[in-house]
């Protein structure tokens, strides 16, 4: 490989990880806080992306598009959370897991009725459309570029918004005590409700945002969900800077494994989580 | 005469009541039981649909060649998950004793129906799965297929990427059976041409991020580049292909299915790629003509490549119980009227070859417009080799 | 006595007489005796499953590695045209897969919680796609067994594996069997430490046990059984795909596991018995049966809080009670 295709190679990998982290950070921060393994996290990923495309046609406006899922998915964290996840946080996490299965085989339902099993496309928005010449004849899409930088904001906000503000002070404090917190007069579930939306919307908006550079399909929140645990779990569970972390290395052994050792590359992710966790068994930042 | 006999199962210790009934009566009112094993949830949903759809827009058609008998359909979702398929079989053969069964799309469940179906009192006609081995290797005289063999749409492109005078071409696709075989056919063609296959890459399936494979094809800077993708991976690499400035700069050739119901939504990407395939939507013929707009009547959406399928299916049980005169019940001489049958099909008459595979046309398409435009015949009344089949 | 709960002899002493006699009732359909035969099968598997993760409390995802392994060594052992002995397969089957599971299970447990149950889904993965990738085992497509295995013992053969109703009561024996051996296990010196420490590790290890080892050795008798059930799922239809190695498949095996009640044993048939036979008419009533699966799985977690078997139990010893 020579340097260009190494430097193509490198912000490739570079750009898939930061995806990754927009999906993953959702699934950390609602197990971080709750103590709720969110089987369906990726199913709200495919939910944003089936949203975008149904507002796109609807409206034709990228953006407002983006808006108006961020939204409905806050609804739709804001109702699971309050008709059902409550009920399970004093029971263990297999109860959770069962839940969680159960709302996968019903979005992928309701996916089916709604919006039908034939791959959809979104068009990149008009102001990124363009390309810029890379190396050689490798020209690399505006839109990807302003993915990555999207998702670098989105990780500072949420940097920001956890160590400085007083809802991540208390986002900190119940993951770290939560009958400290609500001894203190927290309301907590109120908060758990908030972290939840929180953590659906996020998935949502990634579906959002990758829905132009990705096909729209059934089952293609299961198969990201997968990738996301491994991201999380690298970091370790509950970490917003391990899934940072954890994803931008997924991204590149992703990248380069398929460059380099194509005959592991469908195994080198599992094969590199594994290392990781022989090492560290609790993932990279484990609290 | 009627008799009704109801035996009342108790099964799964009341969990489930199955209740089975066999009705015995007199063979010409018997309806034709047609179990249909195809996927309607999921990735392939789309397709299943299409399929079933097609296959009943034929029989409901042709309800006046099955000599007044019905026909009575049980559909089951495979959900296209290749461990049921025997199950669903035995269930549709053995419990259902379905006359024809209908099935699939995905060639691993392909598999697990041929293992339970091959040989037995039933037909088996496969509307979409291309896997080489079914009419290979496996191949039986219970066992039809009306769409394809998957070296059938990838040879002929060999010839056509010579003709247009590419000597270097990178070959790309999902690492499974089909996708291999896929390439297999292409790089028997292209390099006895002479052609040259300067690298092959698997994708691992269903992984669709493929930003590193387009990278490194930027890099070798083929003459040609060949893939085999289908659905959502198709939508998704042609797109990223225009994204990364390789459209138009390198030409991108392959199997139809490349463009096949995913043209909407690659948009512009998809302009000017070159497929070959044995249908294309846009076909001058009557038939074809007549098949989308009536598809489009009645379903309310246009038709595609696997509704033709479907179609065909159809049109070739309703040809083989005329033939018959209404009498299926002969399992050797329905085998030969189904060998015999020429299927005045939308994409063209075809009949089948020893290994019960399509002999049909396939076609250069190029996409224009949103459409897969036919550009030429790109070979005439081909035929599976077959190779591996003793019948 | 073996069986402790009322609820638990109630429901063996009605479920293996009935089974016993069903293809009697089954005859004129092989249909029937072979669903019921795959849910035996899958039974096993869930039982097994329900053992590491009910009793010993090592959650994995990653169980469907071991129930496609059962079916891919043999494939890979056995000559392709010759029948061979079940017994003398089924142990090597047994002895190889618990090897594996002695070395990955020797890295597997220094991990808990939702680290293991992410590590056990790494290797699976890995089993997978290789597999998946891999055309000498067809790949995705998978691969034929052509000839079943015979089942002489001293030149007596008792099952003729090409009939489906002698492979019924061969799946129905093996699945008592197992039942048998977990709760004699579970009753045994070994099973009240596994529970000790289930129950509370600091303490076990304070009293000078070493955990780790009665974890391993649980972990490889759990797999081996696992990889046994789908020896067998490949022997019914003689057909092996990589989709038994999938995720999906240890997931699917999990929610019928809590369904049935978790760590009950017996429980891993009656949640089986109520996946499958929901899956089945579901999908016979309506094409949205997805819908109402998940529905019907999402409510039954707010109303059995316990699984089926402690919903059972608890409404046995309510009876009682008045």
């Amino acid at each position: 490989m020579d340097s260009t295709l190494f430097i193509v190679q490198l912000i490739n990998g570079l750009q898939y990880g930061l995806l990754l982290f927009l999906i993953a950070s959702g699934l950390t921060l609602v197990f971080g806080v709750m103590g709720i393994l969110n089987l369906a996290h990726g199913s709200m990923f495919m939910v944003g992306a089936y949203l975008a495309w149904y507002f796109v046609q609807q409206t034709g406006s990228f953006a407002f598009s983006a808006v108006i899922s961020a939204v409905i998915a806050l609804l739709i964290g804001f109702i699971v959370e309050r008709t059902l996840i409550r009920q399970l946080y004093r029971r263990n996490h297999l109860d959770q897991v069962l839940l969680t299965i159960g709302m996968i085989f019903v979005f992928n339902a309701l996916q089916g009725l709604l919006w039908g099993n034939d791959p959809l496309g979104v068009d990149v928005p008009q102001a990124l459309s363009a390309s810029i010449p890379l190396a050689g004849i490798i020209e690399y899409p505006v839109y990807r570029i302003f993915v990555a930088v999207f998702c670098v904001v989105v990780a500072g906000v949420m940097y920001y918004v956890i160590s400085k503000t007083r809802l991540g002070m208390l986002i900190r404090a119940g993951e770290s005590n939560r009958e400290m917190v609500e001894c203190l007069g927290i309301d907590i579930s109120r908060l758990y409700t908030i972290v939840f939306a929180i953590g659906v919307m996020l998935s949502a908006v990634a579906g959002v945002v990758a829905a132009p550079i990705s096909s729209i399909v059934p089952g293609m929140g299961e198969h990201i969900l997968i990738t996301c645990f491994v991201v999380v779990v690298i970091g370790g569970m509950g970490s917003i800077k391990g899934a940072f972390i954890g994803a931008l290395m997924v991204g590149l052994v992703d990248t380069f494994a398929s460059v380099l050792v194509p005959e592991l590359s469908s195994m080198m992710i599992y094969i590199f989580m594994a290392f990781i966790l022989l090492l560290k068994p609790q993932g990279l930042f484990s609290s | 005469m009627k008799n009704k006999n109801k035996i009342l199962n108790t099964a799964l210790l009341g969990l489930s009541l199955v209740s089975l009934s066999t009705a015995l009566v007199a063979a010409e009112q018997d309806p034709i039981k047609v179990g249909v094993m195809l996927p309607f949830s999921g990735v392939y949903g789309g397709l299943g649909e299409a399929t079933r759809n097609g296959l009943k827009m034929a029989l409901q058609e042709h309800a006046a060649d099955l000599q007044g008998r019905t026909i009575e359909f049980i559909e089951m979702d495979t959900e296209a998950k290749p461990s049921r398929a025997p199950e669903i079989a035995n269930s549709l053969l053995n419990k259902s004793h379905a006359d024809f069964i209908i099935g699939p799309v995905h060639s691993g469940v392909a598999m697990g129906m041929i293992k339970v179906l091959k040989g037995k009192d039933t037909i088996m006609i496969i509307p979409n799965a291309g896997v080489n081995a079914a009419t290979g290797p496996l191949c039986a005289p219970n066992i039809f297929r009306t769409s394809f063999s998957a070296w059938q749409p990838s040879y002929p492109m060999g010839k056509v990427a010579l003709e247009k005078g590419f000597k270097k071409v990178v070959t790309l696709s999902w690492n499974y059976g089909f996708g291999q075989e896929s390439l297999d056919a292409f790089e028997e063609s292209f390099t006895s041409g002479g052609g040259e296959i300067v690298k092959k890459m698997l994708v691992p399936f269903p992984k669709t991020e493929f930003q590193s494979y387009l990278s490194e094809i930027g890099s070798i800077q083929p003459d040609a580049v060949f893939v085999f993708f289908a659905g959502g991976g198709a939508v998704k690499f042609v797109k990223d292909y225009d994204a990364m400035g390789l459209k138009g700069k390198i030409p991108l050739l392959g199997a139809g299915f490349l463009t096949e119901g995913t043209l909407e939504a690659q948009g512009d990407s998809a302009e000017g790629i070159l497929t070959t395939l044995h249908y294309a939507d846009p076909l001058k013929n009557e038939e074809n003509q007549t098949f989308r707009r009536d598809y489009a009547d009645k379903f309310g959406k246009p038709s595609d490549l696997y509704a033709v399928q479907g179609y065909d299916t159809g049109l070739m049980i309703a040809s083989a119980v005329k033939a018959l005169n209404g009498d299926i019940s002969d399992q050797k001489a329905l085998i030969h009227a189904l060998e015999n049958t020429k299927v005045k099909s939308p994409r063209g008459d075809f009949t089948f070859s020893k290994a019960h595979n399509p002999i049909q046309n396939i076609y250069l398409r190029r996409v224009e417009n949103g459409e897969n435009q036919v550009v030429k015949l790109a070979a005439s009344a081909l035929e599976d080799p077959a190779r591996g089949c003793s019948m | 006595m073996l069986l402790n709960k009322r609820a638990e002899r109630l429901f063996v002493w009605i479920f293996f007489p009935l089974a016993l006699l069903m293809p009697m009732f089954l005859e004129q359909n092989e249909y029937y005796v072979n669903k019921l035969t795959t849910i035996m099968i899958l039974s096993i598997f869930v039982m097994s499953l329900d053992y590491l993760v009910g009793k010993c409390g090592l959650i994995t995802l990653g169980h469907a590695m071991f129930y496609g392994l059962g079916g891919y060594i043999f494939v890979m052992i056995a000559p392709e045209y010759e029948a061979v002995n079940f017994w003398i397969y089924t142990f090597y089957i047994c002895a190889i897969s618990a090897t594996v599971a002695f070395v990955i299970g020797f890295l597997v447990l220094r991990t808990n919680g939702i680290y293991m149950i992410m590590i056990t889904l790494a290797f699976a993965q890995m089993t997978f796609y290789y597999f998946s990738d891999s055309i000498d085992f067809g790949g995705t497509d998978g691969v034929f067994v052509y000839v079943k295995p015979e089942t002489s013992i001293f030149g007596l053969s008792l099952f003729d594996l090409d009939n489906p109703t002698h492979f019924y009561y061969l799946c129905l024996l093996s699945l008592f069997n197992t039942l048998l051996f977990f709760k004699v296990l579970i009753r045994s010196r070994f099973g009240r430490l596994v529970d000790a420490i289930h129950a509370n590790p600091g303490r076990t290890v304070a009293l000078g046990y070493n955990i780790f080892i009665y974890r391993l050795v649980s972990y490889v008798v759990a797999s081996a059984l696992g990889a046994y059930a789908g020896y067998l799922f490949t022997l019914q239809y003689g057909f092996v795909n990589p989709s038994m190695l999938s995720w999906t498949t240890s997931g699917t095996a999990l929610v019928m596991s809590i369904l049935g009640g978790m760590g009950s044993i017996y429980g891993a048939i009656l949640g089986t018995l109520v996946y499958e036979g929901l899956h089945y008419s579901l999908e016979h009533l309506t094409e949205h049966w997805l819908l109402f699966m998940g529905g019907l799985i999402i409510l039954m977690v707010m109303v059995f809080k316990k699984g089926i078997a402690g919903f059972l139990e608890d409404l046995l010893e309510k009876r009682d009670g008045k």
